[in-house]
């Protein structure tokens, strides 16, 4: 799929393996915080969301897996429209997405013309591609998960991951008071040894009102900000209070965005795993 | 009678007394003059080799792109900019430079080779194939199939890509790559032949494509690309060729800048590797004639201990030590030169059979890889001007340091004791 390759030949990407992924999910903690399944999209771009529910003071670590989860049902659909910016062009998607539990996903362009019908697919732990230019599914190599998708500042890893942060990154409070006059937690979160994530550490804050995220920033093992993500417009929608509006800027573009757009989100919808095949995948429908 | 060129008469004369000894110690200084210029030859030999195997596979010895090409090499840093070039007129310009024999346009990407089982990352390199083959090698011999033709969707391929892929010529494959204007290109394209370079990470990843088939890929129009690679005559003069490029496309009207880059830049531990081989040759060239040096001077000792009553009666009748010492100098030198000549006669044909009929030591050896270059184990002496002047130098220097201390042996001669010992 996309990568955005700017003359680079290859962008060797973290390589997961199968096992991998399905080992860096052994630490779960068990409980009422638990993950009821639901990857609804990528859910690297809602980064994590929050459950109204539970609004007393935890762990660093509960409140950053409630952050994480909170649009986590059991399947989702949405719509959304995603407007790239770079120095060297300008375009806009609009996307359909459609998720079940952590192992199901699928992505497709319903906009512009030219693309319509492309499609990304996570089954398992697969990532598929579909061309209809020329009408090919193409299984993407785990070296091209850190290549951008579809040309935006997203990379294919922030769309189809699935592991959840508390069981990568060990997590500290690093504020905890108030910003530009709103409470706010700002999180530090360090990966454990051997997770297989792509960051050096990433910093995240959280408004204690709602609970939602604000902004959370990327850096490499260097200690360098990469990116920033932030999340904006929070509204009722599939009856859950969400940002619907996230933004990413690398750091060293600052004038180059990726802006996502919810329109329209939908949790628990009747889906089975029969949906996400590459029958689907090609169908278009 | 003219007394100024007596010492030299002397000296020349002296040197004549002995014939036999005079032959035998030009002999040696003449084979360690041979044994330097050869050795040097063939070390350029080698260099050369190196430097033409590394370069002309893939990249030429000379490349030209816009100057904010490098490093990021983005997509978008095509020669002229966002307008373009007229690329015919670039790369006729550049064929035209002096000193620069070929010259061809490209475009580079990167992205996807798949044929929806099997997909692996690739750089896509557009080429156009008639004018490819005269600065590189890499359209010249596929182990299968044939290269792609200018105008076809088709694509050549390394060993170890059709390898992943399970393809060979006349399969189909998809090209996914970032396009120019942010979408996704892709299209279908039939595997014209396989390359095989011996270089595992080569023939994984390159892809070589028809430019125009590229450009349609990534959505560029024909008048963008991002390098002119060249071919030049002597790969030691690629960087003066590629700043009076740069000069010439100034001078010719052409309103956009150009960065040369010679593969001293690209391949810069080859062309380290190329001047610390220099340094080794001095090196080299130096304990060669140390070593003569202690030779000519023992020699040349004798011959002065012979001599030793003739030096006491000069010394006796009045003569200064400055004009015994200049004539024992005067016959190191003069041997010198007649070992120089010896030398310069035996050392032509030698590298005249080792530049033209090299010794082909494959059968022997197999080819060998210095500094990432593939080198066949072929003897071949490149002529190089400094090497046998550097070589010379050293002769003459070696035949007067030799004849020094003989020199200070001669002064230090007692007419008395000299003349007293019958």
């Amino acid at each position: 799929m996309v990568l955005h390759i700017r003359g680079a030949p290859v962008i060797p990407g973290p390589v997961r393996t199968p096992g991998e992924l399905w080992d860096s999910r052994r630490h779960r903690i068990p409980g009422r915080f638990r993950a009821r399944g639901g990857l609804v999209i990528p859910l690297a771009l809602l980064g994590c969301l929050f459950s109204p529910l539970a609004a007393h003071a935890q762990s660093a670590r509960e409140i950053i897996d409630r952050v994480d989860q909170l649009m986590r049902g059991e399947s989702s659909i949405a719509r959304i429209t995603m407007d790239i910016q770079t120095e060297n062009w300008d375009r806009s998607l609009t996307l359909s997405a459609w998720s079940l539990g952590t192992e199901h996903s699928l992505i497709r362009v319903e906009s512009p013309q030219k693309e319509a019908g492309t499609a990304t697919l996570r089954a398992d732990q697969e990532v598929w591609n579909y061309l209809p230019r020329v009408d090919r599914t193409l299984k993407l190599p785990s070296s091209m998960m850190a290549g951008s998708w579809m040309g935006s500042h997203f990379t294919n890893d922030d769309l189809v991951k699935e592991s959840r942060l508390v069981d990568d990154y060990g997590i500290e409070i690093e504020f905890d008071g108030t910003r530009d006059g709103v409470d706010v937690w700002e999180f530090l979160l360090v990966p454990l040894p051997e997770a297989p994530v792509v960051w050096g550490k990433i910093r995240y804050q959280v408004s204690k009102e709602g609970l939602l995220p604000t902004w959370t920033r990327y850096y490499d093992e260097s200690d360098e900000l990469i990116r920033t993500m932030t999340f904006s417009e929070n509204r009722m929608m599939g009856s859950r209070l969400v940002p619907t509006v996230m933004t990413i800027r690398p750091a060293d573009k600052p004038e180059e965005s990726t802006v996502v757009r919810y329109h329209e989100l939908e949790f628990d919808v009747d889906l089975d795993e029969d949906y996400f095949s590459l029958r689907n995948l090609r169908s278009g429908r | 009678m003219d007394d100024r060129w007596i010492w030299w008469r002397l000296a020349w004369r002296n040197l004549w007394r002995n014939q036999r000894r005079t032959f035998i110690t030009a002999s040696a200084l003449a084979f360690g003059y041979l044994a330097s210029v050869t050795m040097i030859g063939l070390w350029n030999g080698l260099l050369t080799e190196m430097i033409e195997t590394g370069t002309n596979l893939v990249t030429g010895q000379l490349q030209i792109h816009a100057p904010d090409y490098y490093p990021e090499r983005s997509m978008y840093a095509t020669l002229g900019g966002r307008e373009g070039i007229d690329v015919d007129e670039l790369v006729r310009l550049t064929r035209d430079t002096e000193g620069i024999v070929a010259a061809s346009p490209r475009v580079y990407g990167g992205g996807l080779v798949s044929t929806g089982d099997e997909t692996v990352a690739g750089l896509f390199i557009g080429v156009d194939p008639d004018r490819e083959v005269e600065v590189t090698r890499l359209l010249q011999t596929p182990v299968e199939g044939r290269a792609p033709k200018a105008g076809e969707r088709e694509i050549l391929i390394g060993r170890g890509m059709a390898d992943i892929l399970d393809v060979g010529p006349g399969a189909e494959v998809v090209l996914v790559a970032a396009a120019s204007d942010g979408s996704l290109g892709n299209d279908l394209y039939r595997v014209s032949g396989v390359f095989e370079t011996g270089s595992a990470g080569l023939d994984r990843s390159f892809a070589i494509l028809p430019i125009r088939s590229l450009q349609e890929l990534m959505v560029m129009p024909e008048n963008r690309i991002h390098e002119v690679a060249a071919a030049v005559e002597e790969p030691f003069a690629a960087p003066a060729l590629g700043d009076s490029l740069a000069v010439a496309v100034a001078a010719h009207g052409l309103d956009y800048p150009v960065a040369p880059r010679p593969w001293t830049v690209f391949r810069a531990e080859l062309a380290e590797y190329a001047s610390l081989a220099g340094a080794v040759n001095g090196i080299v060239v130096g304990i060669i004639f140390i070593m003569a040096v202690f030779g000519v001077a023992n020699t040349m000792l004798l011959g002065t201990f012979e001599r030793r009553r003739e030096f006491a009666v000069v010394r006796a009748l009045g003569t200064e030590p400055r004009s015994v010492v200049l004539t024992v100098v005067y016959e190191g030198f003069i041997l010198g030169v007649i070992a120089l000549a010896a030398g310069v006669l035996i050392s032509v044909p030698v590298l005249y059979w080792l530049h033209n009929y090299p010794p082909d030591l494959s059968n022997l050896f197999g080819d060998f890889t210095m500094s990432g270059s593939v080198v066949r184990p072929v003897l071949r002496a490149e002529y190089s001007l400094d090497g046998p002047i550097y070589a010379a130098v050293a002769l003459l220097i070696t035949s007067i340091l030799s004849a020094l201390y003989p020199a200070y042996r001669a002064v230090k001669i007692l007419p008395a004791d000299a003349l007293a010992d019958t």
